[in-house]
């Protein structure tokens, strides 16, 4: 079918049978099994199902996660003049009339493929929950517990036999809200791989090499050489073997699987992926060596060898007091040494994406779990501000070189097209061809869809 | 397609076993059948009719469930595993009750027990010992605040509940007066709440934090967690398909109405009651509504009644139907990891018990015996079906609702790290009443849990992950257990100047599995370590077999 009319909503186009053929089953499945309140509204569901379809869309995403919350008003929505602005100047960006903070100039140049929406608005100031939220699309209340976004793509877009796991999550740190982090009622199978774990993740400065961005336990303890290794995973297997026979459960196979899974990464060539120092000494300075920018050259290497989702946070940088982008004091200063991690490691993966061929079908996300206050506090620092704020969308899927929604003067309000965070994540899944409405079953045996029913993609900016 | 059988299929997509599919296309059935018989059940559970039935002891509580247990074996002709041999069930019993495994040492001396009645009498020791409390709090704490473990900022807070938990059960306190305490918890006058947490006073403030302080939040986990009654979805809307209407929600929030919520953000922020009654307004209305109990009746007010002080006595009222089925049914799926209602948060009547007799009579005893926890524990270890075998012997036990073999269960992280602790003899904290101990942060227990947090899931669908198996492979714990220069543990076994290779073997599995090896794997092993030929090759290869152990599936898992 023709796609470009479905970016326009009010071009008259007709559902073609075979999408209607679709909608309507699935119609008759929610309905009939009595699990919600069914609204038909028309093209957008419509959309989910052609593009979640359709095979060319088979994607992988990596998600610039801002542990934190970085101030929109000083990285991608400026208000210079205004008193609320602050110090920072904007900075002409590769699409005429779109401008950016200064301190993100190499990536200025990528704006064609970059999406920015600005009209971002919840209601969650706290980090423990606005991490949850962003992180799963849903509230954490009561006893359910909501998959992360990695586990829920991982489900959909990852194979069970790779050599690697389908989730990989580089330098997390998970302090603000664990739970967060974690596959929920997906179960283990779907959990992240972890590389360098920074529980509190403060970089050292002049710290060199590949920062810990290691599997933890990748390799067995120095002096076991492979014979050694062999002969003890034969014991193992003959004792495993002999406990299955007896118990003939998931359970007890899902063990097997995993030392399965794990003894072929180790043993695989795909687990290069996780080694940096294959790469040209040039491309990783050009990445900025820190814990961030040779995490996101660790992620071009995980989306070349087919991981559909990497996460890479940006937490400590050196010299920055704050605990990532939860800037309370000294803004200004952190935010700069922040961008000036951040511009380089990112602009340079677009860059490296482009050049490999992978962009078009790499989705990139910025995002953190809130803004922060427009209002600049006495300590030179602005605060938690869920009501109006910045992410970003880019690569693969997305309509670059365009600003979604505005907010006022002062930066205080969304005062065009607001976007929720399940508007965000349904935009991420139709983008890498997930329909966000389809169901998972929840612990407590109630199927609960990707991303909440509500949610409606932002359509201007998908392809 | 009919409309069973498509819901039938919906069910059988979300099952992962295709083991389970026959039992899921017969239960869709049953459920449908099932709810008329299952509201005349809650009829029978009312305070009326059980003050009609005696008070038995735990062990006629046993045989009567153990005799109802049969009867539907026999009429579903579910074949039930065997009895669960002295080793299976130590094993289990240690894990339930200490929460972790039990030494070499006490193994090879229960085996070694000839005493017929020593089952009866390790649940007794297992429940007089400071083991008990501390498994037994943060099996309570995990079910009150679930998660919080993973929260930075809950995560301050939890050695106060967990030791406040400890003392009670160690006490004694019945779960009644355990309940009504959180429920009418107020941040005493002459605490400072941000004083350092280690040094506070034992409390059960983390629930309130936990819920954020909010009475919608409150109301929903109380009915949740002591009523077995999902009430969130009527915060928002009329559920089409569940009972519970938006304004009985709200009125049943009101109870938490007095709760000064002024400080949202500071999870520091005392816990206090208005004194007055008032009623809430339900957000995004004019209309305010009193409190009113979820029964449907107005409350019997006191003078002096608070909000909550009304809503405890409620609660925890021997003649409340929700209150101890509720509680017995979850106590229940912690040992056969899952309910007899199952989800064990919803007792509602489109989803009833598989059992009904035995949860009406468990919920009956548990309220004769002043719910007593100790009462319902014994009870239940007692019975046959707890001390059947986790082995597969026949294809009519894959059902879980027969409850016709024990399921394998997941061990939580605590259990595992505690049990991996105990194998390799790994220095432990000791037990603290203060809950010194349930401090996470920035320990080796602590990182080593990072990996094997719970998902969340069904303890009875286990998954490993890579990480998880990465770890113990090649990892610091296991891989110092293991080591020759620098285990004490593996020292003291290979050096033992009274084993010959046999004995080493046999303490290596008593040590990890509980078990003394079967005559093919004491073989399998011999020959392991034989094929080589120095004291050192000799040495390492049992090693290796005590790795192997610690790495099996059997380890890893309560059986």
């Amino acid at each position: 079918m023709n796609r470009s009319k479905l970016r326009s909503p009010n071009s008259g186009f007709r559902i073609p049978h075979s999408t209607l053929r679709t909608s309507r089953r699935e119609l008759l499945r929610l309905g009939v099994a009595g699990v919600v309140g069914f609204s038909f509204s028309g093209w957008l569901e419509s959309l989910a199902d052609d593009t979640a379809t359709h095979p060319a869309r088979r994607r992988s995403c990596i998600l610039l996660w801002m542990t934190g919350g970085p101030s929109q008003m000083d990285t991608f929505d400026l208000k210079p003049g205004h008193e609320n602005g602050g110090p920072f100047k904007e900075t002409q960006s590769s699409v005429a009339g779109i401008r950016i903070s200064e301190h993100l100039p190499q990536l200025a140049q990528h704006m064609e493929s970059l999406a920015i929406v600005r009209s971002m608005t919840s209601k969650e100031g706290d980090h423990g929950r606005a991490t949850y939220l962003l992180r799963t699309g849903y509230l954490q209340q009561g006893p359910i517990r909501y998959p992360a976004l990695g586990s829920l793509v991982a489900k959909e877009l990852g194979s069970p036999e790779s050599e690697l796991p389908n989730f990989v999550s580089v330098a997390p740190n998970r302090l603000f809200n664990q739970a967060a982090y974690g596959p929920g009622f997906l179960g283990s199978q779907f959990a992240p791989l972890v590389v360098g774990d920074a529980l509190f993740g403060v970089q050292q400065p002049g710290q060199q090499g590949d920062f810990n961005l290691k599997v933890d336990d990748l390799s067995p303890p120095t002096g076991l050489d492979t014979k050694h290794a062999d002969d003890r995973l034969e014991l193992w297997s003959w004792l495993e073997q002999d406990f299955l026979s007896r118990h003939a459960t998931p359970s007890a196979v899902s063990h097997r699987t995993a030392y399965d899974r794990a003894v072929r990464m180790m043993r695989s060539e795909a687990a290069k992926a996780f080694q940096l120092d294959e790469e040209p000494a040039a491309l990783r300075d050009a990445y900025g060596r820190n814990r961030f920018g040779q995490g996101c050259l660790m992620a071009r290497r995980l989306v070349e060898r087919g991981v559909p989702f990497v996460e890479v946070t940006l937490t400590g940088v050196a010299n920055n007091q704050a605990l990532g982008w939860d800037t309370h004091a000294n803004n200004f200063d952190s935010v700069r040494r922040l961008s000036e991690v951040l511009d380089p490691a990112w602009s340079t993966l677009m860059e490296d994406l482009k050049s490999r061929g992978l962009l078009d079908s790499t989705l990139v996300v910025w995002m953190g779990e809130f803004g922060r206050t427009p209002k600049i506090n006495p300590n030179q620092g602005r605060d938690h501000y869920p009501q109006a704020w910045s992410a970003v969308l880019a690569g693969g899927g997305i309509h670059g070189g365009q600003v979604i929604g505005r907010t006022t003067p002062d930066g205080m309000a969304v005062n065009d097209r607001p976007v929720s965070v399940p508007d965000l994540l349904a935009t991420i899944c139709v983008a890498l061809g997930i329909d966000p409405r389809k169901q998972n079953m929840s612990e407590v045996g109630r199927p609960i869809r990707i991303v909440d029913k509500d949610a409606q993609p932002i359509k201007e900016v998908l392809t | 397609m009919s409309t069973l059988s498509l819901a039938a299929h919906r069910v059988i997509s979300a099952l992962a076993s295709t083991a389970l599919v026959q039992f899921a296309l017969a239960s869709v059935i049953l459920l449908q059948a099932g709810s008329v018989l299952a509201g005349q059940e809650a009829l029978d559970s009312s305070g009326k009719v059980a003050s009609a039935s005696p008070d038995l002891s735990a062990r006629s509580l046993a045989d009567r469930i153990d005799r109802i247990l049969t009867a539907s074996w026999a009429a579903e002709k579910v074949e039930p595993a065997p009895a669960a041999d002295d080793a299976e069930f130590l094993r289990r019993i240690f894990l339930d009750l200490a929460g972790k495994i039990p030494s070499a040492g006490e193994a090879r001396a229960f085996l070694d027990d000839p005493n017929p009645d020593k089952r009866h009498t390790l649940i007794e020791h297992l429940l007089s010992r400071a083991t008990f409390p501390a498994h037994f709090g943060r099996t309570l704490r995990d079910l009150m605040v679930p998660g919080a473990t993973n929260n930075l900022q809950l995560q301050i807070l939890i050695p106060q509940f967990e030791s406040w938990l400890r003392l009670r059960l160690t006490d004694d306190t019945s779960y009644d007066k355990i309940v009504a305490e959180l429920l009418t918890f107020t941040t005493p006058a002459n605490m400072n709440p941000r004083a350092n947490p280690l040094g506070g006073e034992p409390s059960p403030a983390l629930f309130y934090l936990f819920n954020e302080r909010k009475p919608e939040n409150l109301a929903a986990s109380t009915a949740r967690l002591f009523l077995g009654i999902q009430v969130e979805c009527a915060q928002c809307h009329n559920h089409p398909f569940a009972r519970w209407k938006r304004e009985e929600f709200w009125s049943f929030t009101a109870f938490f109405g007095g709760i000064d919520s002024g400080q949202p953000q500071n999870i520091f922020a005392a816990v206090q009651e208005r004194s007055t009654r008032q009623g809430i307004k339900i957000p995004g209305s004019e209309t305010t509504v009193e409190p009113r109990l979820l029964d449907g009746t107005n409350p019997n007010w006191s003078t002096g009644d608070t909000n909550r002080a009304m809503l405890a006595r409620w609660v925890t009222a021997g003649e409340n139907p929700f209150f101890a089925r509720a509680t017995v049914n979850r106590i229940w799926a912690h040992f056969f990891g899952r309910g007899l209602v199952d989800p064990v948060d919803d007792l509602d009547e489109s989803n009833p018990p598989s059992h009904p007799e035995i949860l009406d009579e468990l919920a009956r005893q548990f309220g004769y015996h002043k719910f007593d926890f100790k009462f319902l524990i014994r009870a239940i270890t007692t019975t046959r079906a707890y001390q059947l075998s986790s082995q597969t012997t026949h294809a009519s036990q894959d059902d879980p609702r027969h409850f016709a073999r024990m399921p394998l269960r997941s061990m939580t992280a605590d259990q595992l790290f505690d049990s991996l602790a105990q194998a390799t003899g790994l220095e432990q904290q000791p037990i603290s009443p203060r809950g010194a101990d349930a401090v996470r942060l920035n320990s080796p227990k602590a990182a080593f849990q990072s990996k094997f947090t719970d998902p969340g899931i069904s303890r009875t669908e286990y998954q490993a992950t890579i990480l998880q198996a990465l770890t113990l492979m090649n990892g610091q714990i296991v891989s110092d257990a293991t080591s020759l220069s620098r285990s004490e543990n593996l020292q003291a076994i290979l050096e033992a100047p009274f084993l010959d290779s046999a004995g080493r073997i046999e303490s290596l599995f008593l040590a990890t599995l509980t078990r003394r090896p079967t005559t093919a794997e004491l073989a399998k092993m011999q020959h392991y370590i034989d094929r080589t030929d120095s004291e050192f090759a000799r040495k390492q290869a049992l090693s290796d077999v005590f790795w192997a152990l610690l790495n099996s599936v059997e380890f890893v898992l309560n059986h």
